[in-house]
């Protein structure tokens, strides 16, 4: 059986996400099932009618997600460990189940107090909620001790090289913020909405440490985002025009846990698994008509896009220029404004807008007659994910 | 040599404590060493990523090898880092092969080039740890 065997046998039906909040009373937990039972109702669905769950990479297990939801009987449960490449990597997971039979309906969660968890309000109640990784161990014995204290330090390490190495200018990763922070204007539920931003503001943005300035850099947020996903049969009966799995795959770097004593730093998961989505798929990243691609920090962008094989190897500047990833040009890029501007929900809120984008509901931001489209995570220190999705056209 | 800003001592375990002994004992840099065919790892591994072996010693190193990658930092959460602001921080390549991150000393933003060859030297900050500073070859 190879990967094509699957191509088309799973379909996203359902899609929630909470408000994109900086301070919330709600706990993980809460959030997280806010989203949830927001996702099986708009695939007009029952908890009941959910037999797999695929819980987030820490924060909440699926235990607790199913007793609280009252899904009576689980078939099914993975969990991609793979920080924010892991809720695509559970489409793929949630693809396979439901193609294969393992599972009928399966829910993808996660969500996160990235905001309220380090700075929690005064009267806030404690929380318990903590979320590990194999790299902390590396980070803990070799950066940590260096003032090297969180990703934006750690990825400084690799992302200089590539700025430095290829000449990358600073216009590059200005126009993916640029981008984003322009799509999150149209979006209702993103945190930079009503805040524009030009090119004089990126450029006046200052280092954390270089090549990233804060501009560069995600926002931390509060939020809860989910998906259902079920097969394309099952779909014909439900609401919304389903969005049909094409493709997927996740890839890792050689030393998954380790970012600088690899081969090629620059060489990431994504360079690996695209190619597979691709051929699964059987379309080409030409045929794309939007790209929401996983955004913790610009310059991971213009890797992403440059492993997509939009670019050559540093040569993303090009693409990303004269409008080429905004509404409007060929290839939008994060049309709800992304984990730069949208809000941070490890790249569920991702698929959820590729979701909308392909039902044809995005509103102000939709890509006019979209039919396809991709989606990628990106995760722990290069970990990835793809998904390649379509439109039913059944 | 005293007086550093790396005050985030961790207490590490398995075969990173025993990289770490290694270098306290040693007074300088040492690194895994693949006992069946030479390969040089950091971190160290249980299983030699060239060979498979699962023999292996924490030999020294020359200390010797140029910047692969660095940053400059801006900011830090850090009181005693905050001070020190803007500071470089190394991805020094050793000539053994592995690389590793130090900070750098004596050397200024504006110096550093990729490839620029640097010495490793390193300082004891417990029985179990001990941190990487990173100097101009030659001096």
């Amino acid at each position: 059986m190879s990967a094509q065997a699957i191509s088309g046998k799973a379909a996203i039906v359902g899609i929630g996400e909470t408000d994109y909040l900086r301070g919330t009373d709600q706990s993980i937990l809460q959030m997280i099932l806010a989203a949830s039972m927001a996702a099986i109702k708009d695939a007009g669905l029952k908890p009941s009618d959910v037999d797999g769950i695929i819980p987030p990479p820490g924060f909440v297990a699926w235990d607790e997600i199913a007793a609280h939801l009252g899904v009576p009987d689980v078939r099914y449960t993975a969990c991609p460990q793979m920080g924010g490449a892991s809720p695509t990597a559970a489409l793929v997971n949630a693809s396979m189940a439901v193609a294969t039979g393992m599972a009928s309906v399966v829910l993808l969660t996660i969500g996160w107090n990235g905001y309220s968890a380090i700075r929690p309000r005064p009267d806030a109640r404690p929380n318990r909620r903590r979320f590990s990784a194999a790299f902390f161990d590396v980070v803990k014995n070799y950066y940590a001790p260096y003032g090297l204290r969180s990703a934006p330090w750690w990825y400084s390490l690799y992302l200089q090289r590539y700025v430095k190495q290829y000449d990358v200018p600073a216009q590059a990763p200005a126009a993916v913020a640029l981008a984003c922070r322009a799509h999150a204007q149209l979006n209702d539920k993103a945190l930079m909405r009503g805040r524009p931003l030009t090119l004089d503001d990126y450029m006046a943005s200052p280092y954390i440490s270089e090549p990233l300035r804060k501009l560069d850099c995600c926002v931390e947020t509060d939020c809860a985002a989910a998906v259902i996903v079920t097969t394309p049969e099952r779909a014909r009966d439900m609401p919304h025009t389903p969005v049909i799995v094409l493709g997927g795959a996740e890839g890792h770097p050689d030393r998954p846990d380790e970012l600088i004593n690899r081969k090629d730093v620059l060489d990431l998961g994504l360079d690996r698994a695209a190619p597979r989505a691709f051929a699964m798929a059987g379309v080409k990243p030409t045929d794309m008509d939007f790209l929401q691609i996983y955004d913790c920090f610009t310059h991971v962008v213009l890797l992403e896009l440059e492993a997509l094989g939009f670019a050559p190897r540093g040569g993303a500047a090009d693409f990303v220029k004269d409008g080429n990833i905004q509404l409007g040009g060929r290839y939008p890029l994060n049309t709800h404004g992304g984990l730069m501007s949208q809000g941070h929900c490890w790249g569920m809120n991702h698929i959820v807008e590729a979701t909308r984008q392909l039902r044809h509901e995005a509103g102000a931001a939709q890509v006019e007659g979209c039919e396809l489209g991709l989606v990628t995570g990106y995760g722990d220190l290069g970990d990835a994910s793809i998904a390649i999705l379509a439109r039913s056209t059944t | 040599m005293s007086t550093s800003p790396h005050v985030m001592i961790p207490k590490p375990d398995e075969l990173d404590l025993d990289l770490y002994q290694a270098i306290v004992k040693q007074g300088s840099l040492c690194m895994q060493r693949c006992s069946d065919c030479g390969t040089h790892t950091h971190p160290p591994r249980y299983y030699c990523p060239a060979c498979s072996s699962g023999q292996f010693t924490f030999a020294p190193v020359s200390g010797r090898g140029t910047v692969y990658s660095y940053t400059v930092s801006h900011m830090s959460v850090e009181p005693a880092w905050q001070a020190l602001v803007p500071f470089v921080t190394l991805v020094v390549e050793l000539d053994e092969g592995p690389r590793i991150v130090a900070t750098a000393r004596g050397l200024a933003a504006p110096a550093v080039r990729l490839g620029m060859p640097v010495r490793v030297v390193t300082e004891a900050k417990s029985d179990d740890f001990a941190i990487f500073w990173a100097e101009p070859a030659g001096t």
